[in-house]
């Protein structure tokens, strides 16, 4: 008696059409014996093909949860599959009930069908037909609201504008003046320890304001508003979303791309120049704190040199020229993402991932193909 | 708008409504017709459909077939410029009030007036205030929307979807997380302002009390056969409804006992 309290049971008295399946011993959520009755249920029930009717009843020392429930739930399931019936009345009322209440949906019953493997293809060329619809749509939207603004037809508030100029443009000094100072530094190190080697020292200024000016400041300003300010677009969009916000712009007739995207991205558009302007300038002045502490040159021989370099200002031209679109794209894919996030938490929180991620890989793509461009065309 | 009034008695016409999300079916063939100056309920289980049909009529979401005709004009068959000035006729409140969060009360309510009217600051500000007085909120203009309670923001929803004095309010699930006497209370202020301003509303919910207390007309949406099952007074359709699903509904689900 020991080792039957302990697990679950189930026997079968087979009487010509029918079955009696007699349930006994310890049905728990704490044992793991629950396993060896399906597999024998299951055993029975196939090799028994001619049985019509599947009558249950409890054996009166069975002690049993929820364990048992969902087992004569499967069994049911399995029945009801084949058209065979089952029979409770043997069994308490609490436990009819509580069958009862477990019923099928018809919800239930339809997740279960298989689905193909082509529809699953089917699904993907949609997914990526929508999607590319729906983005080329947003950028659509986008300049012809940009349009409206320009012939003055526009919903969109200066005070939004104004706004998030602060919010990313004055609000992310700090962060961009310690990032630039330390690449400029960073860059005069490493260039000095090379550039020694060929006692052509003073090239370091030289290196440093090029490689700020035409690529860092831009490059580290865009990495820097993506994980800031795209993020926070797609966040603060994505909740508006979530919260009904847009929806209730909507209905008061007030385009959300108007009001919402038009203000944040030309803020982001004009403060992402100022910015790399600015992040160019520390860079270079933290070439020059190598330059003098470590290497000895005075700041005016440092500075002359750095004049040298910067000959023509196509050199930062071409840098701020890259910023502008950078911003373009930071500001519209985090709109983009925040607009198009679920109506759940998890999928704002995926959206803000993903404005960051997809932001950052276009950015470094685009670098690239500025390069490119700019070598070929002999701008370089 | 006052001499519209006596146009045509119904303000607005669902005809033959098909919704769905995708593939995913939501309402099949949903006609009815709401009286001007009434309160029509949209009631069903949860899942029927209730606040898609509502999404549909405030022009979110865009039907599959049939019509939806505001004073005879179709909302959904129109260009963007006649679409707003519809919708600029609408009030809507939304399930859990959807104020803009970077906003105070005052401005939420402000925005609509800034964005469609002439007025001068100082008059906007007293009308956003008096709107917001109209809904028991005096005195909290200059709170947040995450500063209040979940029954304080459904009211601040209510005195922004009546900023544009609308002819049709819109609300979705009004007493739904609110406590018996504020629920009552709001109740009571649809009553008010619906023979005081003479405004349509449209209302979706559940909650019997209300039901019994605010509507003039209901209709009942049922889930299992997607369509519209049927469409009355509600006491009416307690009594004399020829569906047992309606009848239940409006009994909460205890067993009739008609004799």
């Amino acid at each position: 008696m020991q080792g039957e309290s302990k697990s679950s049971y189930i026997q079968f008295r087979r009487e010509q059409d029918f079955v009696d399946c007699i349930l006994m011993g310890n049905w728990s959520i704490e044992n793991n014996s629950g396993f060896q009755v399906r597999n024998e249920w299951e055993s029975f029930f196939k090799s028994n093909p001619t049985v019509e009717v599947f009558k249950f009843q409890l054996d009166s020392n069975i002690d049993w949860d929820s364990t048992l429930v969902s087992f004569l739930h499967k069994c049911r399931n399995d029945l009801a599959e084949v058209n065979k019936s089952i029979d409770f009345q043997a069994l308490p009322s609490g436990l009819i009930q509580l069958l009862e209440l477990s019923k099928p949906t018809l919800l239930e019953k339809k997740q279960n069908e298989f689905s193909l493997s082509l529809e699953l293809i089917d699904d993907t060329i949609n997914y990526f037909r929508d999607a590319t619809l729906s983005i080329f749509s947003f950028f659509g939207e986008w300049i012809s609201s940009v349009v409206l603004l320009i012939t003055g037809r526009s919903q969109s508030r200066f005070q939004d504008f104004a706004v998030s100029c602060r919010a990313c443009g004055a609000s992310a000094l700090p962060i961009v003046t310690l990032i630039s100072f330390l690449t400029g530094l960073t860059m005069a190190f490493v260039g000095s320890v090379q550039l020694e080697k060929f006692n052509a020292k003073i090239y370091v200024a030289d290196l440093v304001c090029l490689a700020m000016v035409r690529e860092m400041g831009a490059l580290m300003v865009a990495i820097i508003m993506a994980g800031r300010t795209g993020a926070s677009f797609a966040a603060e969009i994505g909740s508006m979303k979530l919260n009904e916000e847009i929806d209730s712009l909507r209905t008061f007739g007030i385009s959300p791309m108007e009001f919402l995207i038009i203000p944040r991205t030309l803020a982001l558009l004009l403060m992402i120049p100022l910015l790399t302007i600015y992040a160019d300038v520390v860079g270079i002045l933290g070439g020059l704190v190598v330059g003098t502490v470590v290497m000895d040159f005075s700041v005016i021989h440092y500075f002359e040199q750095t004049q040298v370099a910067l000959q023509s200002m196509w050199e930062v031209y071409s840098g701020l020229l890259k910023s502008v679109v950078f911003g373009l794209i930071i500001g519209l894919v985090g709109c983009y993402k925040g607009m198009h996030s679920g109506n759940d938490s998890s999928s704002l929180g995926r959206a803000v991932t993903a404005s960051v991620v997809v932001a950052v890989t276009i950015i470094v793509v685009v670098d690239a193909l500025f390069e490119v461009t700019f070598s070929y065309l002999d701008l370089r | 708008m006052k001499e519209d009034s006596f146009k045509k008695p119904s303000i607005l016409e669902v005809e033959n409504l098909n919704l769905a999300y995708g593939e995913y079916q939501v309402l099949e063939k949903v006609s009815f017709s709401a009286k001007r100056g009434k309160c029509t309920v949209l009631m069903g289980g949860s899942g029927c459909g209730k606040s898609t049909l509502l999404k549909s009529m405030v022009g979110l979401l865009a039907p599959k077939d049939g019509r939806i005709l505001v004073d005879t004009i179709d909302l959904w068959a129109v260009d963007q410029e006649e679409k707003t000035s519809i919708l600029k006729k609408y009030g809507v409140l939304f399930q859990g009030g959807a104020l803009w969060g970077s906003m105070n009360l005052v401005e939420n309510v402000s925005l609509p007036l800034e964005t469609y009217t002439e007025l001068n600051e100082a008059e906007i500000n007293d009308l956003a205030r008096y709107k917001l007085n109209l809904v028991g909120l005096s005195g909290y203009g200059d709170f947040y929307p995450a500063q209040l309670s979940g029954g304080m923001k459904k009211r601040a929803g209510l005195a922004r979807a009546m900023a544009l004095d609308p002819d049709i309010l819109f609300l979705d699930e009004p007493s739904a997380g609110l406590d018996p006497i504020n629920s009552h209370r709001l109740d009571n202020l649809i009553n008010e302002l619906k023979v005081s301003l003479g405004i349509t509303f449209i209302v979706v919910t559940h909650e019997l009390p209300s039901i019994f207390d605010i509507a003039d007309d209901s209709i009942f949406l049922d889930g299992q056969t997607k369509t519209l099952l049927a469409q009355g007074l509600p006491s009416d359709l307690r009594e004399n409804s020829e569906h047992e699903r309606v009848r239940s509904f409006l009994r909460r689900g205890t067993p009739i006992s008609k004799n």
